[in-house]
């Protein structure tokens, strides 16, 4: 019963999965029909050798929107000199813009061009074609009809009359390949690591009981997972998809590192590059970086909390379901070569203009629904954080890590309906036609940029902010210390969170802003360094007077010490408006992102994994191959990224397919150099990509043979450290008279429990309790 | 590196001392405390902070230290943010009466002249305007003479046909701009300086042409605007 | 695991409450699944809002179909919540909000979110309204050609608030949430008394929620008649509506998202001249018509920016209410099985905050798009 249940909403997911996957008809070119496809048959059922058609005036390779005098003509068949009637010609051409010259042809659209009246007593015509502005396969189909004349004017007597047709092929300066082909190649690898995801899973549940791996058993574990709205299942969900979107964001990373390792390089054309430029942002950031948070949240903060689970758990597994289904959003229209082109970013009015492919309409939708799980996963943080706390812990009582996803929940769900509100807006221009970014009726691109940036610099804290939590974490437990200046890293923390709201300006300053609101802008971002510097002394006064222990873990904290102090560091320069006149859009910028992402956010995730992963799965992880990870992945990663600030400077800018040397010959936009450390740099991205396998071998050989874990193989004081690991099934705590429970803090300070703050305290005086009201008003 | 403007070269060389010194100070404490405070098995301090399983450990702080931290990278910041003012002013200065004083009438020249601090100033500003479209840029001399301001175009090995603007070292223009379809931005490369072009909207952006700069630069389009945005190029001359 | 044993009940529901959340639920997969398939078909069937056909019609109905189907099943895990005991209405623990429900601080946590939701649309309509010149001053002014549409804002109130029987339904549909809002506290009241008759606080709740629901389908119906239906007067109104018998709708005005070429009978030279108020003696276009240098005419004005953000912003609320229905004909459904006890009566009180807000939000929507 259930079996087929199951069965059949898999099935379901299939047949949507593959409904959405298939490219969307129109977007594909099926050409005009009639002439083109079928030919002259008015003029004959089939076309003649006898008559030969040709085009002259092609050249080998277009140049960018250069006009061509085309001379379409042909030889033989019936038609003389002399008669009413010669011959007739259909031109259509691809790409591209026809027009006409004379009165003896006519223009039907832009891609085609045929003969009139007055022309169809010759043998040829001129046309002119100009080509295209971007780099294109422009195909040429002319069809000629040669006619016997025996007929007056138009229309009567065609037999006898003959017609034949050429085709033509041409590109532009940098040579097309066909549309399909990197997204073949991205398709491949993206169905290639989806399979074997399978077959871990799989593997997983075989190794769950040898003995019992049939549908019958299959089938209920599989839909226990579907439905599950255990924290941990949830959580262990979104760290698999997060870790899945991750390699998919790396590969196209890849692709787009093949691309930019020499200049002028054709791999991929504009086109292409700009959609993996744009699905590479939109899947690190929203289905890699924040999947993994929440898979670190979800598991972890009722566990630090000493709580059973979260509040809402029934929203919790809403919040997660919502990302698959719009991951699938997102990435229609991919592998049909349309997908979103806009940039992460999106902006307006390139965003809801004709020009911008079908995809980014499917990439809308998708990160609306993103959005509606965020804005759930957010509720679902802050109230449990506000009320499931454990006895004697107050606020000031909670571990740095849940303190870290309290304050990027708080700016995630504050700053993401500002967002969501300019998705639908864009949903609603393209689909419906509402007005909200259209220039002609008035509509505003600056907008646009408001509500993005608005909740676009909270969320790269909201995605940063978590690995600040784990890095107190690993530090204070690796240092066999109390995290330095607790209360100061709150602050600390908290300060960040409202700050981030009133600085988004700086992702603006180009945008024609008021001088005055430049001043006011440049002097909040700069002052963000404050808050951040204090968490970076305090970790590093942590391990003072301390016994640091060296694991994995360790050496990633260690290492994102170094990489995030360098991208603020680096980030610090764009404050300083005469200097970001030049630094913007250049590659001095995906520099510093790349090193506070990469550096920070993901360094800290790493961290996080060979942290928690012993409790999580209740198996250690290999050291020694958590080293080689470290040492080969830290070391490909500032070979990757750090040469990208010096490419910056020197004018590299970002979103260009591609870019051109000075040489002798000719006058680029770079320095010869640049040539040679983009290679360097795409070499570096291989090696870093790779050595990342390393940790998922690690992951996979410690699940089939790594040795037990105990509940606290590294000394922490919070709760998760007070359960088995993994911890049971119904999330419960090992008390100090041996049962099984909901624990009580204690604390080495004075400190007494539940009494409130003074904050707590006013606060409280407001509400009312729903202890005894009756009938009483609320 | 040469296409460091001198006002930004000057920017960045200060930035890059207090970087410096932050780095050393923030890898020099790390450096030395990663191998000073190891230990093999965690034993090598008891438990100060009375480290255990289910309890708050003891707090580990010190006021002065962390009000010492805050303190000084404020004042660090403003010190920066003050040192970024005198720029910032200039690059943005208004177009009534700022460092490049007012539009110049018939016949006048900006003689503009370069500061150590690479800060320009002049007697008056010539107005063109830049318009941006999917994908080139047009530039419009509008009424100023050859001499000070010419267009053409030129085809250029890797970017095939590129609009070029030609301007009179010595002088300062003010670019007022527009976009016809999508949002652009034009890098003057060599100037240091970008600004989007909108649709429906006016931007301005300075462009004093020093005597020190260089005759031949590119001018890219910096602000994402779909398929051909990475070879909408032009081509800044600055004659003499 | 084993399905519908007692410890484990099944993930389709019902549920038993007195063990707490479920653990497992098809609804959120189904939900998602639904509203992926809504949110594709829908982009299928309209596109740079020219409609593509009715053949893409029945696939939405599919993806709304699969979404209603979650929520059934969601449903039907919650409908004996709070019957036989069995209630799972854990309290906080900790400062600030000990004692109060778990999910009544969820629910004001969600509520704040939607707060910014409203802020962010109604910035973007402050952004326009004050952005782009009004309509009634580019007219006045005289800087336009009859036959070229310029670009200006047409705020609806100048249509809606036009006449009393323009406002009509407007009017009614703020009385009916204030009242509606009246109505779901006292269901509220009558759950939480406890010195009743059981079958006197079934029908109490039972018909205050259901005039909660009514008032909500009343409010809904009133927006579709100002915004497409129109209505028609009795006779003796006729000479207060200048003679019309009918009050148009919106859309009967021309007052739509793709209106680039709208025509009102207010920037009509001829029409004022001859029918209404006449032009302002004041404003250019008076003096220059009366020196000749503008003919006059029939202004033709681009309001698409106009009519988007009074749709969008009006149709998003009128979205939550709709949402509230659903919520609101579960909520009527049980309480008429006598599904609301003293016990789980704070779930009313969960939806009544929901309401309250968007009461609250009409309060501020209603004159600054309807009056001002």
């Amino acid at each position: 019963m259930v079996g087929k249940r199951s069965k059949g909403a898999i099935v379901a997911l299939v047949v949507i999965a593959a409904m959405l996957a298939l490219p969307s008809a129109q977007s594909l070119p099926v050409g005009i029909s009639g002439v083109q496809e079928s030919g002259c048959n008015c003029h004959g059922a089939v076309p003649s050798d006898s008559v030969v058609a040709s085009i002259d005036g092609l050249p080998e390779s277009y140049n960018y929107s250069e006009a061509y005098e085309l001379t379409v003509s042909f030889q033989g068949g019936p038609s003389q000199e002399g008669n009413v009637n010669q011959g007739g010609f259909h031109l259509w051409a691809s790409e591209g813009a026809l027009s006409v010259n004379d009165a003896t042809s006519q223009l039907y659209n832009q891609n085609e061009v045929g003969h009139t009246d007055a022309g169809n007593d010759q043998l040829s015509w001129t046309v002119t074609w100009t080509a295209p502005a971007t780099d294109k396969n422009v195909d040429f189909v002319l069809h000629v009809n040669s006619v016997n004349g025996n007929a007056d004017g138009a229309g009567g007597g065609t037999s006898g009359d003959m017609w034949s047709k050429v085709t033509i092929s041409l590109g532009g300066p940098i040579e097309v390949l066909e549309a399909a082909d990197p997204f073949v190649v991205l398709g491949v690898l993206i169905i290639v690591s989806a399979s074997l995801l399978a077959i871990t899973l799989a593997y997983v549940f075989y190794r769950k009981d040898p003995d019992a791996f049939d549908w019958d058993h299959f089938a209920p574990w599989l839909a226990d997972w579907m439905t599950s709205t255990d924290h941990k299942k949830i959580g262990t969900l979104y760290f698999v998809a997060g870790l899945f979107f991750l390699g998919v964001g790396g590969i196209m990373a890849m692709i787009i590192r093949i691309q930019l390792s020499v200049p002028g390089n054709d791999f991929l054309t504009q086109e292409q590059y700009n959609q993996f430029f744009t699905l590479h942002g939109t899947t690190m950031i929203f289905l890699a970086a924040m999947p993994m948070i929440n898979g670190f949240a979800n598991w972890m903060i009722p566990l630090q909390l000493g709580a059973a689970d979260l509040a809402l758990p029934r929203i919790n597994a809403m919040s997660f379901w919502l990302q698959p289904f719009a991951a699938l959003l997102i990435f229609t229209g991919v592998f049909s070569g349309h997908g979103a082109d806009t940039g992460w970013t999106g902006y307006a009015p390139y965003v809801v203009s004709e020009g911008a492919h079908y995809g980014t309409t499917m990439w809308a939708a998708g990160q609306i629904m993103l959005v509606a799980s965020s804005t759930l996963t957010g509720i679902n943080f802050l109230t449990t954080m506000a009320v499931m706390r454990a006895p004697g812990m107050g606020w000031m009582q909670m571990p740095l890590f849940s303190w870290s996803i309290l304050v990027a929940n708080v700016m995630l769900f504050l700053s993401i309906p500002a967002f969501g509100v300019g998705l639908i807006q864009v949903y609603l221009d393209r689909v419906v036609g509402t007005a909200f970014y259209d220039i002609a009726a008035g509509g505003d691109p600056l907008l646009w940029s408001h509500l993005f940036w608005y909740f676009g610099h909270p969320e790269v804290y909201v995605v940063v902010v978590p690995s600040f939590g784990i890095i107190s974490e690993v530090i204070a437990t690796s240092s066999r210390r109390s995290i330095f200046g607790y209360r100061s890293m709150v602050y600390a923390m908290a300060g960040i969170g409202i700050v981030a709201f009133i600085v988004y300006g700086h992702h603006m300053f180009t945008s024609g802003m008021s001088p005055t609101l430049r001043f006011v802008t440049m002097l909040t971002t700069m002052l963000v360094a404050v808050p951040t510097g204090i968490k970076v002394f305090n970790w590093l006064m942590t391990m003072h007077g301390g016994s640091l222990v060296y694991r994995t873990h360790t050496l990633w904290a260690l290492g994102f010490l170094v990489t995030f102090t360098l991208g603020g560091i680096s980030g610090m320069f764009f404050p300083s408006i005469a200097m970001d006149t030049h630094l913007h859009e250049s590659y001095f910028v995906v520099a510093h992102f790349h090193y506070v992402l990469v550096g920070g956010t993901v360094f800290g995730f790493f961290a996080g994994i060979y942290y928690w992963w012993p409790k999580a799965t209740g198996k250690m992880l290999s050291e020694k191959l958590g080293v080689l990870h470290f040492l080969t992945a830290f070391v490909s990663y500032n070979a990757l990224f750090w040469p990208m600030h010096r490419l910056g400077v020197w004018g590299m800018t970002r979103r260009h397919h591609t870019y051109f040397v000075t040489t002798e010959e000719a006058l680029g936009s770079l320095p010869m150099e640049a040539a040679g450390w983009n290679m360097f740099i795409t070499v570096s991205a291989f090696l870093f990509f790779f050595s990342n396998f390393i940790l998922v071998f690690n992951m996979i050989v410690s699940s089939i043979r790594g040795e037990d874990a105990p509940d606290d193989p590294w000394g922490g004081w919070s709760f998760e450290w007070m359960t088995s690991s993994p911890p049971p099934a119904h999330t419960l705590y090992k008390l100090n008279d041996g049962s099984w429970g909901l624990p009580t803090l204690k604390d080495a300070n004075e400190h007494i429990a539940n009494e409130p703050g003074w904050l707590s305290s006013w606060f409280q005086r407001l509400l009312v309790t729903d202890e005894d009201t009756e009938e009483e008003s609320h | 590196m040469s296409v460091m403007t001198p006002i930004f070269e000057g920017l960045w060389d200060h930035y890059i001392f207090w970087s410096v010194i932050v780095g050393a100070i923030a890898f020099g404490w790390l450096y030395h405390h990663s191998f000073w405070f190891t230990s093999k098995d965690g034993k090598k301090i008891p438990n100060v902070d009375e480290i255990e399983v289910g309890v708050f450990p003891k707090h580990n702080d010190d006021m002065r230290l962390e009000v010492a931290w805050t303190i000084l990278p404020f004042l660090l910041i403003v010190w920066l943010t003050y040192y970024s003012w005198e720029p910032l002013d200039a690059m943005w200065t208004s177009a009534d009466g700022g460092v490049h004083g007012y539009e110049c009438e018939e016949g006048q020249v900006s003689n503009n002249v370069m500061d150590s601090n690479g800060i320009i100033t002049s007697d008056c500003y010539h107005v063109i305007e830049i318009t941006g479209q999917q994908w080139f840029w047009n530039f419009d001399c509008l009424e100023l003479n050859d001499s000070l301001c010419d267009t053409g175009t030129e085809t250029m090995e890797v970017y095939g046909s590129v609009p070029v603007l030609s301007l009179k070292k010595g002088e300062t223009y003010l670019a007022i701009m527009e976009s016809v379809d999508v949002t652009h931005a034009p890098w003057f490369q060599h100037l240091g300086t970008k600004e989007d072009v909108l649709p429906g909207q006016q931007t301005t952006l300075w462009l004093p042409i020093s005597e020190s700069m260089t005759e031949e630069s590119m001018v890219l389009c910096a602000e994402y605007c779909g398929d051909a945005h990475s070879i909408m190029a032009a081509k800044l001359v600055a004659h003499n | 695991m084993s399905y519908d044993d007692p410890h484990h009940p099944s993930p389709w529901g019902p549920h038993d409450w007195k063990h707490g959340s479920p653990h497992n639920s098809w609804a959120p997969f189904i939900l998602s699944m639904g509203v992926a398939i809504f949110l594709f078909t829908l982009a299928g069937a309209f596109k740079w809002g020219e409609f593509q056909g009715w053949g893409k019609i029945p696939l939405i109905f599919v993806g709304l179909g699969v979404v209603g189907f979650g929520l059934l099943v969601w449903w039907r895990q919650d409908i004996s919540f709070g019957v036989n005991g069995e209630v799972f209405e854990p309290k906080s623990a900790g400062a600030p909000f000990q004692n109060i429900d778990i999910r009544k601080v969820a629910m004001w946590v969600f509520l704040m979110s939607e707060m910014m939701v409203f802020t962010s649309l109604f910035s973007t309509y402050m952004r326009y309204r004050f952005g782009i010149a009004s309509c009634q001053t580019v007219f006045e002014s005289g800087e336009w050609v009859e036959g070229a549409a310029v670009t200006c804002f047409e705020p609806a109130s100048h249509l809606i608030a036009s006449s009393w029987f323009h406002i009509a339904p407007g009017a009614i549909n703020t009385f009916a949430l204030i009242i509606s809002s009246f109505t779901i506290v006292q269901a509220l009241r009558y759950a939480k008394m406890r010195d009743i008759d059981e079958d006197v606080r079934r029908k109490k709740i039972t018909r205050y929620l259901g005039s909660t629901w009514f008032l909500a389908i009343l409010f809904l119906t009133m927006k579709m008649i100002e915004w497409f239906l129109g209505f028609p007067l009795p006779e003796f109104l006729h000479e207060f509506n200048h003679g019309d018998s009918t009050i148009n709708s919106l859309y009967t005005e021309g007052y739509l998202i793709n209106a680039d070429h709208y025509q009102h009978h207010e920037y009509d030279t001829h029409y004022l001249e001859s029918n209404g108020h006449g032009l302002d003696h004041d404003s250019d276009l008076y003096a220059m018509m009366e020196a000749g240098s503008h003919p006059g005419g029939h202004m033709m004005a681009n309001i698409q920016v106009s009519a988007t953000t009074f749709y969008v912003t009006t149709g998003t609320h009128g979205a939550h209410v709709f949402g509230g229905i659903i919520g609101l004909s579960y909520m009527t459904l049980k309480a008429a099985r006598g599904g609301y006890t003293p016990d789980n009566a704070v779930s009313i009180e969960y939806f009544g905050l929901y309401w309250h807000f968007v009461d609250l939000v009409w309060v501020l929507v209603f004159p600054f798009f309807y009056l001002y």
